[in-house]
């Protein structure tokens, strides 16, 4: 009994102090300029005077009470993010799995994975400096498909490695099944492999979705302006008038939280329980 | 329903010799049990007839058809893999009937195979689980099922039944063998297990390292085992071996002479090193050892109920023996053994082949 409200009060505590910063966002998102600003001095947690003047800044560039206008609104870097991170995700996604499945099944050499993995062992700038002059160089900087491209690229060791340790814990047994009974080996990877796997498909791609999502540095490098995505725009909402818009970045972090979080409900009834649970012997 | 039949097949894996020149034939309708111990090779010889692995070297032929390279599903033949491999994601009744699906029958009969096997294997009632909300034995049925819903040429078995507890693989073990004989299939069944493998089949071929010792039916391999290992493999308790020789008087061993049966001289004559097998069944022991060619002190009585199967230490041999389960015999005494020259096996000393 004591050590049930040790652990509810501990549990509570670290909830708190996790939910914090969250908390605080939100809050600051509905805030008017007069309380976000550090000449409010006094600062409360629940807003005094909720507004949604802070959403209506991003999305049109005006509000009341904001002093200048803002010469980009969120609507561009905010289906630039969509877009990018969502082929980025697909081509991670398609391509880790047709890799790992070929991996596992057939016994390749597994250096490939590892070779995959080198964009990730050196820093990210290291890597990404050469990728924005060869980008440069192909002309594919501030454009949606040299985003998407890259971002399929460096999360394509993520998607290979998650879907290889899924395809090794299922046996060949199932597949093969399958085989005797007159399925061709594609037609056994699309009617009992994939069914199969469709869970972890779904959880690997979130994951990879969410990494592309809040990319930061790439994005840095390799757009301009067109299509500068959700991080590099929230970096550039500050203006010589007002200063940092705290108010406004805490509306876009709200914003920004959205997709990730559908998302994973969306497809919470796929996030993965034991895959194979139940096909064998024991 | 047909006949298999592999001639002098060989797989290999690098430098492990899986199947080695192996040839056998699987008469139409008969319930044949493939018999070795571990990594002998027995799931290689499946996966071949399948097509699932190609042959090195060899050939293979159902109904006198050469399927050397067949694919798999132009061989017609049905599978309980080792592992049982069912679906996870679909239902029981799905897994069942996902080899009548797969060749676009239609839904009715579908529906009426499905009825007539849930029926045998007693398993209507789960059909509408998956696979994880089974039990083991359930599952092995569905794995049955699956293989049992369709006609083949040929039903092949990995194990079927090693996962479950001792009662459960006594009442699938006969439900097979009823199964088997009611619709006269034929089944190609492997195991590990030598009182399975003899009590199930109709004819037993005994794998040793990915080569084939002897085929036969099983009363004849128990009888007349073609090699040592069979002898070793075959039978429970385990049978005696004893270095032996044969010199010009009778065949010698640890236990003494042994008085020669009539047709031993011809067949010994060439041989010298000698293996001397005797069953523990064949072995009289008498509690008090007067009047006993070989006396032995028993170092160890295991009670079994209706025998108890008696080890016994004679001259640094030791010998096991069977004797009734009430017996009074026990660890310390002093026992006679008395052994009948013409229920022993002898096998050459080097190659371990049967000489008589
Ligand atoms: N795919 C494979 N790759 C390499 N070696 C294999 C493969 N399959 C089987 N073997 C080897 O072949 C031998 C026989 O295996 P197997 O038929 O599975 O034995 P069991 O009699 O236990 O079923 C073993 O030594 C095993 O290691
Ligand atoms: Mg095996």
């Amino acid at each position: 009994m004591n050590g049930l409200i040790i652990r509810t009060v501990a549990i509570a505590i670290v909830s708190c102090i996790a939910l914090l910063p969250i908390t605080w966002m939100i809050s600051m998102a509905f805030k008017p300029a007069a309380e976000w600003t550090t000449a409010a001095g006094e600062i409360s947690l629940i807003p005094k005077n909720p507004t949604l003047s802070n959403f209506v800044y991003v999305f049109t560039g005006n509000a009341p009470d904001q002093v200048v206008s803002l010469d980009r609104t969120v609507w561009g870097p905010l289906f630039a993010s969509l877009l990018t991170s969502v082929i980025g995700t697909l081509i991670a996604v398609v391509c880790g799995t047709a890799a790992a499945y070929a991996v596992s099944r057939e016994k390749i050499n597994e250096s490939i994975g590892l070779s995959l993995l080198q964009l990730r062992i050196f820093p990210p700038l290291a890597v990404m400096i050469p990728v924005m002059i060869m980008w440069a160089f192909l002309r594919m900087i501030d454009t949606w498909w040299g985003l998407a491209l890259i971002y399929g690229i460096v999360t394509l060791p993520f998607s290979f490695w998650l879907m290889k340790a899924y395809f090794d814990e299922l046996p060949r047994e199932i597949e093969e099944a399958a085989i005797v009974e007159g399925c061709t080996p594609f037609m056994a990877f699309r009617q009992i492999t994939l069914p199969i796997v469709a869970s972890a498909v779904a959880s690997t791609a979130l994951f990879i979705f969410i990494l592309n999502w809040s990319d930061y540095i790439i994005a840095l490098l390799l757009t301009r302006k067109d299509w500068t995505t959700i991080p590099v725009y929230m970096n550039a909402l500050a203006t010589a008038a007002s200063g940092q818009l705290y108010g406004a970045k805490a509306a876009l972090g709200l914003i920004a939280a959205i997709p990730p979080v559908v998302l994973g409900i969306s497809i919470q009834r796929f996030l993965v329980r034991g895959l194979t649970f139940g096909a064998l012997k024991q | 329903m047909s006949r298999i039949v592999l001639e002098g097949v060989t797989k290999r894996y690098g430098s492990t010799v899986a199947l080695d020149d192996a040839s056998l034939t699987i008469e139409s309708g008969s319930f044949t049990s493939i018999f070795g111990p571990p990594s002998s090779g027995k799931s290689v010889l499946l996966r071949l007839l399948l097509g699932l692995e190609t042959v090195d070297a060899g050939r293979i032929f159902i109904d006198g058809m050469d399927v050397t390279n067949a694919l798999p599903k132009e061989r017609n033949l049905s599978m309980v893999f080792q592992n049982l491999a069912l679906f996870p994601h679909l239902t029981a009744r799905e897994n069942i009937a996902f080899p009548l699906v797969r060749r676009g029958i239609d839904s009715g009969t579908i529906d009426d195979r499905l009825d007539q096997v849930a029926g045998i294997l007693s398993i209507s009632h789960i059909l509408h689980k998956k696979p994880a909300a089974l039990s083991g034995g359930e599952r092995q049925r569905v794995a049955i099922g699956r293989a049992l819903v369709r006609d083949a040429s040929a039903y092949l078995m990995d194990e079927p039944i090693a996962a479950l507890d001792a009662r459960l693989r006594d009442v699938m073990r006969v439900e097979l063998k009823r199964l088997q004989s009611e619709f006269g299939h034929t089944f190609i069944y492997v195991t590990h297990d030598n009182e399975e493998a003899m009590s199930v089949a109709d004819r037993m071929a005994i794998l040793r390292e990915g080569r084939i010792e002897q085929i036969d039916v099983p009363d004849a391999i128990y009888a007349k085992p073609a090699t040592a290992y069979v002898a070793s493999l075959v039978g429970s308790p385990r049978i005696n071996l004893l270095n032996a020789e044969y010199t010009a008087g009778g065949v010698v061993s640890p236990l003494g002479k042994l008085a020669m049966v009539t047709g031993w001289r011809e067949k010994l004559k060439s041989a010298k090193a000698l293996r001397l097998g005797i069953r523990p069944e064949a072995i009289q022991v008498t509690p008090n050892d007067t009047g006993s060619d070989i006396v032995a002190s028993v170092s160890d009585v295991e009670r079994l109920g209706a025998f108890s199967i008696i080890t016994s230490k004679t001259k640094d041999t030791e010998i096991t023996a069977i004797a009734a389960g009430d017996a009074r015999i026990s660890v310390g005494d002093s026992v006679g053994l008395s052994i009948n020259p013409s229920d022993c096996h002898l096998f050459d000393g080097s190659s371990g082949r049967r000489v008589v």
